[in-house]
């Protein structure tokens, strides 16, 4: 199947014929290896089309509306590769996840539990490459004119934008791209009056207003659209004067709308026009169909992100690095207590990442194991460098209990 | 401060030796050694407190120290493989170590044909690498299959390394039975992965 184009997971023949799929890919490789096969690489958009076909979830789909699903979830999926979302991770999972946020854009009421089954993949996984897909729409977002105010919980709702703005983008040939930027201004200045007379999605997110409208006299900032000359990106203030009083009329209406009542509000937010949904995909952009790597690679979409797992390991590396300034401080204050009192720092590593998940409470700043293993490794004169790339138990095995072999 | 040879750490990086600058880190050292003697494995399961004993499970003594901190399958055969060690003389200090423990224990070991069966060491190369570039360019040596491992396995053949690639930038390289062997297979890749890094734009 894999010589013919035709996508057949791993994890689904594993279900059907009712073994483990670590069992299955070891007898896969086994064969493969004894009949030198040279099998092609596992093509994720071949199978995400296979999946949106074949999903029970979207078997009342219209014809057109699933038409329409293939063509974004095959942009978002080439962005994901771009992205590097799908890199040196199981494929079907991401799959999953492109399913639900096109059906979600859609309107095809989905539930990533009941995808994650059909496709026979862990729902954890599903719901954790969903999460980094909406996180690299709001990072795209940033370059629109509210993209601060875009967060994860209101993507969904941006996402018409966002796709336009990055199909905008994708389209726009790299030698085109700084001529014709005063064409995109003017197509950014269409699409933000677009988007603020529009009632769906933008108004009724639920960041308070004065947040939102504090943001749209920030002309200069909020239009960087990383542009060489940023004078060029203009909007006349008379033009955004007209937008934002628009918007306040808007903000008014929505907040009489919204004051009905909670239940009546949930069910806007819920339900967005299909009309409009059909009205911003265009679907012209090359990436709505399939591409080979080097054509997505050199494709823009506003956004060039880096490995979810490099990332990782950059901020680690951040981390480990202000714990080794921190504990150098600490030893340095005990070693010559006079000198480090003249100095402000108190020896605590304070490295915070924007992310991270364990917060600590405030003012309370403890020195856990790795602090120690930090300070024991800079007294044994292992290299910074060393000590920076974590691997501690060898550092400790040959620095510090490595006596005996003297 | 113990600064045994070749150990990296507190040393500058040798560029003659390592081009790339890059040293990769050992991280688990695999040693074999006969004892030359039948062993009773039930005796010294209840005899030595750090050791572990489950037929039904595995057919060796599993014993463990903490200085060097490694383990060891003790087969009834009396061959051993010891593993855990970060350099090659913490394998075989650690093997000595068991050797004796298995003599105290009565039985008439001896330490015959020690050899270093296989090294892993690790390196980190700071950039993203397209692993579907490198499988294509290199295709015969490279096996990259997502759906069942996230890196891209390379079977070099000189020296016979095998390297585990991964999207990240961080490489393992395994097979190696003396050291060099995992700095040469280093630094014959690490042309190739500069080919296939990811260019912030």
């Amino acid at each position: 199947m894999r010589k013919d184009q035709k996508m057949l997971p791993i994890v689904e023949v594993a279900d059907v014929v009712g073994c483990d799929s670590y069992e299955l890919g070891r007898m896969i490789s086994r064969v493969v290896d004894f009949i030198d096969l040279k099998l092609q690489e596992f093509d994720i958009v071949n199978s995400f089309e296979r999946a949106i076909k074949n999903c029970p979830s979207f078997g009342n789909v219209s014809e057109d509306v699933i038409e329409r699903m293939l063509q974004q979830g095959v942009f978002l999926l080439q962005c994901l590769i771009k992205w590097f979302v799908t890199k040196g991770r199981k494929p079907m999972p991401v799959v999953a996840a492109v399913l639900v946020f096109v059906g979600e854009l859609n309107q095809v009421q989905v539930k990533i539990e009941d995808v994650a089954k059909e496709l026979h993949v862990a729902l954890k996984t599903c719901r954790q490459r969903y999460k980094e897909l909406l996180d690299r729409l709001v990072k795209v977002a940033r370059v629109l004119p509210w993209g601060k105010d875009v967060t994860v919980k209101n993507i969904l709702k941006n996402a018409p934008y966002v796709m336009q703005y990055m199909e905008m983008k994708a389209m726009t040939k790299c030698s085109e791209k700084r001529q014709s930027f005063g064409d995109f201004q003017s197509d950014m200045e269409e699409l933000v009056g677009d988007c603020l007379r529009k009632e769906v999605g933008y108004g009724f997110d639920s960041y308070t207003i004065e947040d939102c409208s504090s943001h749209y006299f920030e002309g200069d900032r909020s239009l960087n659209l990383r542009s060489d000359n940023p004078d060029k990106f203009q909007i006349s203030p008379e033009s955004l004067a007209l937008i934002y009083s628009n918007f306040l009329n808007e903000i008014s209406l929505v907040k009489t709308t919204a004051g009905i009542g909670t239940e009546n509000k949930r069910k806007k937010r819920k339900t967005l026009d299909l009309q409009a949904c059909t009205d911003w995909w265009q679907g012209k952009s090359e990436l709505s169909k399939k591409l080979i790597l080097k054509k997505i690679l050199e494709k823009d979409v506003g956004l060039d992100a880096m490995p979810p797992s490099f990332d990782k390991a950059c901020l680690d590396t951040e981390k480990r690095r202000e714990k080794i300034k921190a504990a150098k401080s600490r030893i340095q204050r005990i070693m010559h207590p006079r000198i480090a009192d003249s100095g402000t720092s108190n020896g605590l590593c304070l490295f915070e990442p924007e992310n991270s998940k364990k917060k600590r409470k405030k003012g309370q700043v403890d020195i856990d194991w790795e602090d120690l293993i930090i300070e024991t490794l800079l007294l044994h004169n292992v290299r910074e460098e060393e000590i920076e790339k974590g691997h501690y138990n060898v550092l400790l095995a040959l620095h510090v209990f490595d006596q005996g072999l003297l | 401060m113990a600064d045994p040879q070749g150990l990296e750490g507190n040393q500058p990086v040798d560029l003659s030796k390592h081009p790339s600058g890059i040293v990769p880190t050992l991280q688990n050292i695999v040693s074999t050694v006969n004892l030359d003697c039948k062993l009773d494995l039930k005796a010294i399961a209840l005899q030595a407190r750090n050791a572990e004993y489950n037929p039904k499970r595995f057919a060796a003594v599993i014993m463990r120290i903490r200085e060097p901190k490694t383990t060891a399958l003790i087969f009834a055969s009396g061959k051993m493989v010891c593993t855990g060690a970060k350099s090659e003389q913490q394998s075989k200090l650690a093997a000595r170590k068991y050797a004796r423990i298995i003599q105290k224990l009565g039985f008439p070991a001896k330490f015959k044909d020690f050899k270093i069966q296989n090294i892993v060491g690790s390196c980190d190369v700071k950039f993203p690498i397209r692993l579907e570039g490198l499988a294509y360019a290199h295709g015969a040596f490279s096996s990259y299959e997502p759906e069942l491992f996230p890196g891209l396995i390379y079977r070099m053949k000189q020296p016979k390394i095998v390297l585990l690639i991964f999207v990240s930038g961080k490489i393992v390289l395994t097979g190696a039975k003396v050291r060099d062997e995992t700095y040469t297979a280093f630094e014959n890749i690490y042309p190739v992965l500069t080919e296939f890094r990811k260019v912030q734009q």
